[in-house]
């Protein structure tokens, strides 16, 4: 029985001359200034406006009405995904941040307001909320998950648009890849490197033995390569190596893991992973009766390990060391002070989480308002303006974030030491600010730890 | 119906009716990209577009319509397995995984993971292909059990997968860091300067100003076309017929010399080769993929847009494709407006709203647009209630689903006003 091919032939080779036929733009690189422009879809041509009162001409395209006197900015989160809890507590500080800036007159007389959207930690999901959204946002406040900015990164390079990624991948400070990004705090290697060193420390040995763990991706293999290097650079002997092995939400991965850490007889263990992977293993070895000294990265780390009915909350507190890219809730800092103040206000609870919220907003503030005094708030505009950042204060909440120079230089070395503590309200209290570790200090920087693939 | 010919019986479009109403929908679906102001017109500044709905040619409706394409295609491939052949299987996924790093592999250059580096007149058909062979490596012991038991087998095949992409970290990049799949770029062999490449704006003609997302979604067009008619004709060829006995009572075809084994490997194959391409589309398409991106949720959707769509209807699944997909963003814009109703102020349809939409934790809502934080369900989660739903809906209620219901529409209007 034959096709009527008559049509469908006729069909086909419509498209294929179709798309034989189409030449391609010039200018094939992404550079501004090429011949082909509009890479974005909404893109309506510039306004020159001029605000009331003011005597500037301010340009702007997306995400930025000067007659409603608003700027949109957009977060890329992950609300009820794997960090739902702690992204959700990062966006509340972003909102409670805002808030207050706008009460006091804003950008210049102009609000800026959030838009929020749910990836769920999905990559496909990712790329489709930012598509929809980067005709209606000036630049991103957060992106969340690595492999997730990296999809959106060729994107944001084309488009001219500005993202500050939520995560903290030792990559991003590559120049290569970073042209779009303002990464900021300490990296998942360097924190492991401080965390290590302060353990050795703590425990007061000579050359203890140290088992190091982690999830596969960007965030577990980062941290555990900076663990290798430390247990390297301070001659620590690797008794496991359990690096990539625990799988999330598969038991026999952590039964395995747990039988090779508790083997091993480790005085130190440093272990990255999410909050219920880290509790899976710990309380298995800590049931084989293992004692040891724990740390892991600072989002392995999750305040129901000390609640009131947690089965591990008093072993946990006596072996965990943790770590903060900024300053904790208790902190003293002027920073840490006005996130307290502003987010009891809010009537929202105590956790340590916000001050990420604080700081990426502080770092978009500072962009904005550059953007604004140039005069150019487009979506290269504030890119523009991103660039010319030289260095960001929080007042004490995170340390200096600096963003000229090379990277082994500017690259943060210094974060907070916390230990748990079953009396507090945010479960964990500091005992170190602004620490470096020797090793930190002294590690030459000169790429991401862990190569992100392909 | 009165035929005349044998051809006009088995034709595929039969009516004069439906063959115009096919011509102007596939005319306008080639035109949504033409509809973005600025799509027609020489020079710099180039303002002219087609008239039409110009919200479908933005950036994210039309990513959102190129989804829909690619999802068809694989939706094809289970309808013709699970509607057509009338074996169940949940293992989707994992052709569609398969498909995606079969075209990794041969399409994106060696580095630090596999890959050859060949152009996509390759690395697209080998992405149907492996996965069509697996297919019926896989067969035979699928064809021995039917129902419960085969979605089981099938099932299983999907961890199989999640495990193999996890730990083949040399073809994957790893769990969560996962790697970047092959741009949509024509060239002949490796050259520097692809041919003709679909990511980035162009001009053709001179005249007719595309950004590379209406490239993208043309191509995907006329893949899907093709697939259209490969599906529609298969249903009235001598396999699709075999199909459709052993679906109806698989002994009795067997009884009458329908060789079970064979028509049931042939299924597997031809669904897993559709899957494979789809995968290898939405991978391409994304730009990147993570393992966790291959998991059973996947094949749920698919047997989603099967099942509510119409088993054993192309159009149906073409329907019940743009339904799931389309569904979220709906679902979110609706919300969105009820938002807004709520925000302008007192009236009868806000305090209505206002029960269903929930904004912060004070507030109490049956939907939150603050997920995490507002109480009621989220989004997704909205999603999810509403397919399983659906699902059962429709199989209680119109077991052809969304082209049954097409049909009770369509009938009940043939014979207006002396409907009955």
């Amino acid at each position: 029985m034959k096709i009527k091919s008559k049509w469908l032939s006729i069909f086909l080779v419509l498209g294929l001359v179709l798309a034989a036929c189409g030449g391609d733009g010039e200018g094939t690189t992404t550079t501004a200034g090429s011949g082909d422009e509009t890479t974005t879809t909404e893109d309506m041509g510039e306004d020159t406006t001029t605000t009331e009162g003011e005597m500037m001409e301010i340009a702007t395209d997306v995400g930025v009405d000067l007659e409603a006197g608003t700027i949109t900015v957009g977060l890329l989160s992950d609300l009820t995904g794997p960090f739902g809890p702690l992204v959700t507590a990062i966006v509340a500080g972003h909102n409670a941040y805002w808030t207050q800036v706008n009460a006091t007159g804003g950008i210049n007389g102009l609000t800026v307001n959030l838009e929020t959207v749910d990836t769920v930690y999905d990559v496909t999901n990712h790329v489709q909320f930012y598509e929809e959204l980067k005709g209606e946002v000036v630049a991103f406040g957060h992106s969340t998950g690595s492999p997730h900015t990296v999809a959106i990164n060729s994107d944001l390079q084309a488009d001219g648009i500005l993202a500050i990624p939520l995560t903290w991948y030792s990559g991003w400070t590559d120049p290569a890849i970073n042209s779009n990004l303002l990464p900021h705090g300490t990296p998942y290697c360097i924190e492991a490197m401080n965390n290590i060193e302060y353990m050795v420390g703590l425990s007061g040995l000579e050359s203890p033995t140290i088992a190091i763990a982690s999830i596969p991706g960007d965030y577990g293999l980062d941290s555990a390569e900076g663990a290798l290097l430390a247990a390297d650079a301070l001659g620590l002997e690797v008794v496991y190596n359990g690096v990539g092995k625990v799988i999330p939400n598969d038991e026999t991965t952590y039964d395995e893991v747990a039988a090779g850490i508790v083997g091993s007889d480790a005085d130190l263990v440093f272990y990255t992973a999410t909050p219920g992977a880290f509790s899976a293993v710990y309380g298995r070895a800590i049931a084989a009766g293992f004692t040891a000294m724990w740390s892991g990265a600072s989002p392995s780390w999750n305040p129901a390990f000390v609640a009131e009915d947690s089965a591990i909350r008093e072993a946990i507190a006596r072996d965990f060391v943790g770590s903060s890219y900024y300053e904790p809730w208790d902190g003293e800092s002027a920073g840490a002070a006005n996130v307290r103040e502003v987010m009891t206000a809010a009537g929202a609870p105590a956790t340590d989480y916000y001050g990420e919220g604080f700081i990426e907003a502080s770092i978009l503030h500072q962009v904005l308002q550059a953007a604004y005094d140039s005069g150019d708030m487009t979506q290269a505009g504030v890119l523009a303006a991103a660039k010319t950042l030289t260095s960001v204060e929080f007042d004490g909440l995170g340390p200096t974030e600096v963003y000229t120079g090379e990277p082994n230089d500017i690259v943060q070395r210094s974060q907070w030491m916390t230990r748990p503590s079953l009396e507090s309200e945010t479960g964990t209290m500091i005992v170190e600010s602004n620490y470096t570790s020797d090793i930190a200090a002294a590690y030459e920087f000169t790429g991401a730890c862990y190569v992100l693939e392909g | 119906m009165l035929y005349t010919s044998y051809e006009a019986d088995q034709a595929m479009v039969n009516t004069t009716t439906k063959r115009v109403a096919l011509f102007l929908f596939v005319v306008f679906l080639v035109a949504i990209p033409l509809f973005r102001e600025g799509a027609i017109g020489g020079g710099d500044n180039p303002t002219g577009s087609l008239p039409g709905p110009s919200f479908l040619a933005e950036g994210d409706w039309l990513r959102l319509l190129a989804t829909v394409l690619i999802f068809a295609i694989g939706g094809l491939g289970l309808n013709i397995l699970t509607g057509l052949a009338g074996q169940v299987s949940l293992g989707h996924a994992f052709f569609m995984g398969l498909g995606a790093y079969v075209a990794a592999v041969f399409g994106m250059p060696g580095g630090g993971l596999w890959g050859l580096g060949l152009p996509i007149w390759i690395w697209l058909p080998l992405a149907g292909l492996i996965p069509a062979i697996i297919g019926v490596l896989v067969a035979p012991t699928a064809v021995r059990v039917r129902g419960l038991y085969l979605a089981i087998v099938t099932l299983g095949l999907v961890f199989i997968g999640e495990y193999l992409w996890r730990n083949l970290d040399f073809i994957t990049g790893g769990s969560q860091s996962g790697r970047s799949h092959p741009p949509f770029e024509f060239r002949l062999w490796k050259e520097e300067e692809p041919l003709i490449s679909f990511a980035e704006d162009g001009t053709w003609f001179g005249i007719l100003n595309l950004d590379s997302t209406g490239k993208t979604y043309l191509f995907l067009l006329v893949l899907t076309v093709l697939f259209i008619v490969f599906a529609k004709n298969l249903q009235r060829t001598r396999v699709g017929r075999a199909f459709m006995s052993i679906r109806d009572r698989d002994i009795a075809a067997e009884v009458m010399g329908v060789n079970e084994f064979k028509y049931k490997t042939l299924a597997f194959a031809i669904s897993s080769f559709f899957a494979g391409v789809s995968g290898a589309l939405l991978a391409s398409f994304v730009g990147r993929s993570i393992p966790e991106t291959w998991i059973l949720f996947l094949s749920v959707q698919f047997i989603a847009i099967v099942l509510i769509g119409g088993a054993g209807t192309v159009s149906g699944t073409l329907m019940g494709s743009a339904f799931v997909i389309l569904l979220p963003r709906i679902i979110r814009d609706v919300t969105g407006w009820m938002q807004d109703v709520v925000d302008a102020g007192d009236s009868f349809l806000a305090s209505i709203f206002d029960f269903v939409v929930s904004t912060d934790q004070a507030d109490f809502g049956l939907v939150n647009t603050a997920p995490g934080v507002a109480p009621g369900l989220g989004i997704d989660q909205l999603n999810l209630v509403i397919y399983g739903l659906l699902i059962i809906g429709f199989l209680i209620f119109e077991p052809l689903g969304l082209y049954g219901i097409w049909l009770r529409i369509r009938n009940y209007w043939k014979g207006w006003p002396f409907t009955y």
